[in-house]
């Protein structure tokens, strides 16, 4: 007899439906329905493991950038930069020598997170992964150690492009999930910190996200078919990110207040955004071909509210202020509730709940905004207070009714 | 046989991380390598940096501009004139000298020469601000380029 595998209870959740649905359209009889269901059974062994690794890779990435930071000046500079030179490599060397041990190392595909091995394997893959994580983390070390030493500028913004740069590129090679979430964190976190650097005025800023979020969603796109289709989560909730925070900074009464004057470099970043759009459309599927003609709607609506700039005619809020306003809060919307439905259609949940905490923190902003000036101390926060469990209710409802709709 | 073309992306990929490694600290890498010495005054401050621990914000206070100069934004240089056994700012170019030791800068209002921050040991960091409340000394390293490194810094 066959030894059950070890899948996580989601897993074992969705076959039982999927069965289901094979059993009444008589693809598989009552015996072959039980047979298959009886090949898995569920167990968060796998999970929690895969849990407690991740979380001890990422301690020891995090404790490897503190030990850089604490500037041990018992070593000297150069063996600090060789110690952590030979973890970086040394780690790149180990997560490949575990990888080669797995029995399907050839396959194409991020092997380090495939649910679907058994115990001894999925042990190992954990390892690939846990390796990986440490690879990574400490090559942003040698960037840190490195830049220590030589006396870099404090908070240069570069560094961190050139880490994530760094780590993307060791993502692709690998084809590692654990690598390409750092990689897409830190280019996210440069490119937010370069973008405020560089940016003229608060309307800069939202278009320059907003060029950020069309071209993370292409790339996501663009991965939905090929090797690398669980690279194109991550792409797509960058995306989201990036497209979540224009759109609520272009929803602020004050921006856009002096119109919008895109310098040389904003202008370039548009059209690159548009033919990398372009050039995933074509290589998308039609859902994604949809996600992309929305984010590029966003950037129309980002470019416009951040170009409108309302007549300010005294210190009260005018006509045409309350109108981009109301402007802004429909657009904000209407993208938090697409990526909601986005999420529940791609079956990811963390791209759903990532809408539903945008529309909540929103209203929280705005109703500090309006709410204000009317009350005050007390009364303010019981007020709000009111309105938010009202709103995180609302929210959490519809989120469930969309996902329920979809999988209907 | 798809293990050595996987080999060989990972080897590609530890050569490009290996790469932007030097660009990212390359200006000083080479002030480093290739550079002169120089003394020139400054004045401390003490904050931290997330990734890279304490350090010291140093204010060469004869590079600065006396004010506000209209006009000038972007790369600047500052050309280095002897003074003693020091050397102090020749005045602010916007264009790179033909000759003699310079520092190329940045200028929007404020001057950045990529020489502003010596990081050291929390405590050290905190005994040389004490050090340098009367100001102090830096000993920098200038390349033909004009990408400067400080070495260190002494109390005057």
């Amino acid at each position: 007899m066959t030894k059950a595998h070890e899948v996580s209870s989601g897993q074992v959740e969705w076959l039982r439906r999927e069965v289901a649905i094979w059993q009444a359209e008589g693809l598989v009889d009552e015996a072959g329905a039980a047979s298959i269901l009886g090949r898995y059974t569920a167990s968060r062994r796998t999970t929690v493991v895969r849990l407690i690794s991740v979380l001890g890779a990422a301690f020891v990435g995090v404790g490897l950038i503190s030990l850089v930071a604490s500037n041990i000046d018992e070593l000297s500079p150069t063996v600090r930069f060789i110690g952590i030179v030979v973890v970086w490599l040394g780690a790149v060397i180990a997560a490949e020598a575990l990888r080669r041990r797995l029995p399907d190392h050839d396959a194409e595909g991020p092997d380090a997170n495939d649910p679907d091995a058994n115990d001894p394997d999925a042990d190992r893959s954990i390892a690939v992964g846990s390796a990986r994580i440490i690879a990574v983390a400490a090559y942003g070390a040698t960037i840190f150690q490195a830049a220590q030493s030589l006396q870099v500028p404090a908070y240069n913004s570069g560094l961190l492009g050139c880490w994530a740069a760094g780590a993307l590129a060791y993502a692709y090679a690998s084809r590692g999930i654990g690598p390409l979430l750092v990689g897409i964190a830190t280019l996210v976190g440069w490119f937010t910190w370069a973008l405020g650097e560089r940016s003229g005025d608060d309307g800069d800023f939202v278009v320059g996200l907003m060029v950020g979020a069309v071209v993370a969603t292409a790339v996501g796109a663009a991965h939905e078919r090929g090797a690398l289709r669980t690279f194109a989560a991550p792409w797509s909730l960058a995306g989201a990110l990036l497209a979540l925070i224009a759109l609520f900074g272009a929803a602020l009464p004050d921006v856009g207040r002096d119109g919008l004057d895109l310098p040389a470099v904003g202008i370039a970043g548009l059209v690159f955004a548009v033919l990398a759009a372009g050039a995933a459309a074509a290589r998308a599927d039609a859902q994604g071909r949809r996600e992309i003609a929305a984010v590029v709607g966003m950037l129309g609506a980002g470019l416009l509210l951040a170009a409108w700039a309302p007549v300010d005619t005294t210190d009260e809020l005018s006509g045409d202020e309350l109108m981009h306003a109301l402007v802004g809060t429909a657009v904000y919307l209407a993208t938090a509730i697409w990526f909601a439905v986005v999420g529940a259609v791609r079956d990811r949940p963390q791209l759903t709940n990532l809408a539903t905490a945008a529309v909540v923190l929103f209203v929280t902003v705005q109703s500090f905004g309006v709410f204000a000036p009317l009350l005050s101390g007390a009364a303010l926060f019981l007020f709000l207070g009111v309105i938010l469990i009202a709103v995180g209710a609302v929210a959490d409802r519809g989120r469930r009714r969309i996902i329920e709709e979809v999988a209907e | 046989m798809k293990s050595p073309s996987r080999t060989t992306a990972l080897v590609a990929a530890v050569v490009v991380q290996a790469s932007l490694l030097v660009v990212a600290v390359a200006p000083r890498l080479s002030a480093r390598v290739r550079g002169d010495t120089y003394l020139v005054r400054v004045e401390p401050l003490d904050p931290i940096d997330p990734f890279r621990g304490a350090y010291v914000t140093l204010r060469y206070t004869e590079f600065q501009p006396e004010s506000f100069i209209e006009g000038l934004d972007g790369d600047v240089f500052v050309p280095l004139v002897r003074d003693g056994d020091l050397w102090r700012s020749g005045g602010l170019r916007d264009e790179r000298p033909s000759e003699g030791p310079y520092v190329k800068c940045r200028y929007d209002g404020v001057l950045r020469c990529g020489i502003e921050s010596l990081f050291l040991p929390q405590d050290k960091a905190k005994a040389l601000e004490r050090d340098l409340l009367d100001g102090g000394v830096a000993r920098i390293k200038v390349d033909s380029r004009g990408n400067a490194i400080v070495l260190d810094v002494t109390a005057s």
